[in-house]
């Protein structure tokens, strides 16, 4: 892919995609568009429609109108293909297989998709600190090692994008910080397009290169903020007063969007 | 707190010897009619005389449990995966499978005898035929019941259907599966030794039961009965064996 013009097509783009669920408008004509190899996080309170959005994207749930396109072909093309890497919000780890094996599950899998970009998991599995574990069992992982897992899996496959649906929501708040170091760490040098989804301020503003704050369901998105934070990002930037302004920022716009 | 397994093997151990104890003691005490219950010291001596016979019918009621089993748990595996798929299926299927589940044998070995014929096609024949209704239900449970975020996660890089049959949801059911093995496994002995009986069988455990019973021989009679409780414990045993190698990831096996 030539990184350096980006064409009308490239990139994922959410022309007017909207969702009911019956009588329940859950995201209203939404346009978002997220540029090959940029971190896109939105943000948003529990229930607006963020992760029902992020699940469009992927192909996993059709807009009830308008269209979404990922490098020119729809979502359901871009999974056929594997050039959609998940994370779900449970790390939802096969327990019958092992850490090695949960790591190469996606490659396993529709085989004839996959592209020579794979990566291998274990340099993954090693650089996430689980090298000593590519034999165990998932039960015998904490929350945080199981997490990491299911973040390997998606790198694993290399794929175009990454769409992350609150990987960390059910972690620790000293596990979370480790993980979005260990995450931009890890995605940063990929060049992957990443779709992340959260409600918490610093993992918006630590991962990303652009903000999308969402309103209470329906879901609107109220304002996007660029993060002219440095590359790579250290977890030192989270101590400094540029990230507090930030994150100072978006939880005013949040206010704002819920009408407080 | 686990317990060591020498420990607990110990403590099996002393409770089968006190239940043959406790057996032995009332026989004799009371002085029961062999026909109603015979002593294990009676039972053994009966075996040990000539254990021939025994050890043939024993093994002829082992291939009837193990034929029906295994006939029962294909279909089943392929019945469950579809009522898995399509409730309305499940719905259509639930009266046949109560049915089936609580009509006694008993009643209708005879129908069964004259569709399939006598001999070793009743048998096999029962043994499927009662152990389907908790099979089908362990797949299609323990199917429906995989993970629904590994779900999302296979349909994200649009797995096959056929690879989430296979990688997901069937593994997600070997733990319901193993149950309902264990259990059918009591239910699988019963009616094959009952369907030899009944079913115009020259040999296995449940002929030579019956025919002993016609000739009030309460020797023979208990000696085949405890030799299928045997082939039961045995049975159970294995299939512990194959759960805890198969199932070591499970938490019922930590």
């Amino acid at each position: 892919m030539s990184a350096s013009v980006t064409s009308l097509v490239d990139g994922i783009r959410v022309n007017g995609a909207s969702k009911r669920f019956g009588e329940l408008d859950v995201i209203p004509p939404t346009d978002l568009v997220v540029a090959p190899g940029d971190v896109v996080t939105m943000i948003g309170p529990s229930g607006c429609g963020k992760t029902t959005l992020l699940r469009m994207i992927a192909g996993l749930e059709a807009p009830t109108a308008g269209a979404i396109v990922i490098d020119g072909v729809s979502p359901g093309e871009a999974r056929r293909h594997k050039r959609i890497g998940f994370v779900p919000q449970a790390p939802a780890l096969l327990p019958w297989r092992t850490v090695e094996d949960n790591a190469r599950l996606l490659l396993d899998l529709n085989r004839s998709a996959n592209r020579g970009s794979g990566n291998d998991p274990l340099p993954l599995l090693e650089r996430v600190g689980l090298g000593e574990f590519r034999g165990a069992y998932p039960h015998e992982l904490s929350g945080g090692m199981q997490q990491r897992v299911g973040l390997v899996r998606a790198f694993a496959l290399g794929a175009d994008y990454l769409l992350m649906d609150e990987p960390f929501a059910a972690l620790d708040e000293i596990t979370r910080a480790d993980m979005r170091h260990l995450l931009a760490e890890l995605s940063e040098p990929t060049g992957a397009g990443v779709v992340f989804v959260t409600h918490s301020l610093a993992e918006a503003v630590f991962l990303s290169d652009r903000i999308v704050v969402m309103s209470p369901r329906p879901g609107r998105i109220v304002g996007t903020v660029g993060v002219p934070l440095p590359r790579p990002r250290v977890p030192e930037l989270e101590d400094t007063s540029e990230f507090f302004a930030l994150e100072t920022q978006i939880r005013a716009m949040l206010l704002a969007g819920a009408g407080r | 707190m686990r317990r060591p397994r020498l420990e607990t093997a110990l403590w099996s151990a002393a409770g089968a010897v006190g239940l043959i104890a406790v057996w032995e003691a009332l026989v004799r005490v009371l002085d029961v009619r062999p026909m109603v219950l015979l002593a294990p010291s009676r039972i053994l001596s009966t075996f040990v005389d000539d254990p021939g016979p025994y050890l043939q019918d024993s093994w002829v009621t082992a291939r009837h449990l193990l034929a029906g089993l295994a006939i029962s748990l294909v279909i089943s595996l392929v019945v469950g995966a579809f009522l898995a798929a399509v409730r309305e299926l499940e719905h259509l299927a639930q009266p046949l499978l109560v049915l089936i589940m609580v009509t006694p044998w008993v009643a209708y070995i005879t129908s069964v005898v004259l569709v399939v014929g006598g001999g070793q096609p009743a048998v096999v024949f029962l043994v499927a035929f009662v152990t389907i209704p908790a099979f089908v239900y362990a797949t299609a449970e323990g199917m429906r019941g995989a993970d629904p975020a590994a779900r999302e996660l296979f349909a994200s890089i649009d797995a096959s259907r056929w690879e989430v049959l296979w990688r997901l949801r069937l593994p997600s059911a070997l733990p319901s599966i193993f149950t309902a093995t264990r259990f059918n496994v009591g239910l699988g002995l019963g009616a094959a030794y009952f369907a030899e009986g009944a079913a115009l069988r020259l040999d296995g455990l449940g002929d030579t039961g019956r025919r002993a019973a016609a000739f009030s021989d309460g020797e023979a009679l208990w000696t085949t009965i405890l030799c299928a409780a045997l082939l039961g414990i045995a049975a159970q045993v294995a299939i512990a064996a194959l759960e805890r190698w198969l199932l070591r990831w499970h938490q019922s096996q930590r």
